[in-house]
């Protein structure tokens, strides 16, 4: 759930001066919070007196109007009981201009059925409308939710892996390894760092040249002669990578590590010459 | 409540034609869920003049405010349980509504203004807001608390008032205000803090 919003937001949302994302953001609050739907309610409450500061001057609400409304409402004619309380006895007096009138206004009739179907008919679209951009706003309010959520998840799963590494660099059980470039690109500096108490194998490397789209660089392990793969791994922007893994089960022995470019999703075997090798003799075993 | 609610629905269908308009809002609303006609004529009645003059503040457009008070009257008379009485009053909900609705139609139509909100001090008195034959104690109520209202507002300082103005009436953000005022977002959002405490302030005491 979202933070509970202010008496202030309340207020502002009441009046309806937040800005649009705001507003969405405390709508999504309220329907959640049942405290904070009560505080702006009760905003909403004291906004809408502001309504009854507007001064009732001519011209108010035509007459016309009232009849459009009930029209519109689906009520051609006021109740019967209405009906005699505002006109009376005067019904009596127009009853034969009423008969006179009867063909005129059963076909008159006929058209304002019509018409209120067709205003229904536009009022049910208008809703319609309505409810298409409630369902927009919802879905992009999703997305931005999610892809908030799927950034927080990405931020917190890098900070777990540098604790481990932090780890993993202080642990007794751990050793490290130089990482060599076998193209002589020296700007490229890296380490392997094999924790065998945590079990994983980091590689952390910087200036790493980016490479292009569908390749990858893999990691292998050089166990008596057959290499194994680790895995595969991008540099990001700035060419810096700290990619780790989990040790295989029953790696018994291996004496170097080499780094390979690879197609997009690795390889089984290798299919380049390392671009990185590391001496692994004499560390974890 | 509910008594005098049993006892207004049934003398209305039976027996008196004029009690309608002594009933509360909320009685009448309870009666529209019943489709009961009568009960939607006083309501109408009772506060199409509001409805439409907030309306017209918002819009400056006669046709507009008229296209909103239809769409607001024909709502309620659809769909009347979209009011539910324990969350508050009829008419905070009526406003509500319409001032919703109107600044929709603003928005939508991008016609924001930036213009200067009338005084909301009338130099006249204020017209009859209910129809001839509503009840006049109904009537004098309501004209009580828009009085409360005013002079609530009037008390506060000018560039609150304005600041609460633009947002209500104006349908503009806060931002749009700061813009329209030449002044800093900040003191817009203080603005407008400050005048809604005193006027809950105000509003409150006249209870």
């Amino acid at each position: 759930m979202t933070p509970h919003i202010t008496q202030e937001q309340a207020d502002e949302y009441a009046i309806g001066s937040l800005e649009p994302e705001m507003e969405r953001v405390v709508a999504l609050h309220l329907a959640e919070c049942p405290a904070c739907r009560d505080v702006a309610r009760d905003s909403e409450r004291l906004a809408s007196r502001l309504g009854l500061s507007t001064p009732i001057t001519p011209p108010a609400a035509p007459a016309r109007l009232r009849r459009k409304v009930f029209t519109s409402a689906g009520i051609s004619r006021p109740s019967l009981h209405r009906r005699a309380y505002t006109y009376g006895r005067a019904i009596a007096g127009v009853a034969a201009a009423v008969v006179a009138l009867l063909a005129f206004t059963a076909m008159l009739g006929l058209r304002g059925q019509v018409n209120d179907l067709q205003e229904q008919n536009a009022a049910f679209q208008l809703e319609l409308d309505d409810f298409r951009s409630a369902r927009i706003e919802v879905a992009a309010l999703t997305d931005k939710v999610s892809e908030q959520a799927r950034a927080a998840a990405l931020a917190e799963a890098n900070a777990r892996q540098d604790r481990e590494l932090q780890v993993a660099l202080l642990s007794p059980d751990a050793t490290t390894a130089e990482v060599t470039s076998i193209t002589g690109d020296d700007r490229a500096v890296g380490r392997i760092v094999w924790d065998g108490a945590q079990n994983k194998l980091w590689f952390v490397a910087t200036n790493l040249e980016r490479l292009d789209y569908g390749k990858t660089y893999q990691i292998w392990v050089n166990n008596g002669g057959q290499y194994v793969p680790l895995g595969t791994f991008n540099a990001d922007a700035t060419g810096f990578i700290r990619y780790v893994t989990e040790i295989p089960e029953g790696l018994g022995g291996y004496d170097s590590a080499a780094v390979t470019i690879e197609k997009a999703g690795g390889s089984d075997q290798r299919t380049s010459a390392p671009v990185f090798v590391a001496n692994l003799e004499g560390i974890g075993r | 409540m509910h008594a005098e609610i049993a006892v207004g629905l049934h003398a209305g269908e039976g027996l008196a034609l004029d009690t309608h308009g002594t009933w509360t809002d909320e009685a009448l609303m309870l009666a529209i869920t019943l489709r009961d006609r009568t009960a939607f004529a006083t309501i109408y009645d009772r506060y199409a003049d509001l409805v439409y003059s907030t309306s017209l503040r918002i819009l400056a457009d006669t046709q507009l405010a008229e296209d909103v008070t239809q769409d607001v009257f024909v709502r309620l008379w659809n769909r009347p349980e979209t009011f539910v009485a324990e969350r508050g009053r009829f008419l905070s909900w009526l406003m509500s509504v319409s001032r919703n609705r109107a600044v929709d139609l603003l928005r939508a139509r991008g016609r924001r203004r930036a213009r200067e909100v009338e005084s909301l001090i009338p130099t006249e008195e204020y017209a009859a807001v209910v129809a001839p034959d509503e009840d006049p104690a109904h009537a004098a109520l309501l004209h009580e608390e828009q009085w409360q209202v005013r002079r609530a507002l009037k008390e506060l300082p000018d560039d609150q008032r304005r600041a609460l103005e633009l947002a209500y009436f104006g349908g503009l953000t806060q931002q749009e205000i700061a813009a329209t005022l030449h002044e800093p977002l900040g003191t817009i959002k203080t603005r407008i803090r400050l005048g809604m405490m005193k006027l809950r302030r105000a509003l409150e005491s006249e209870r």
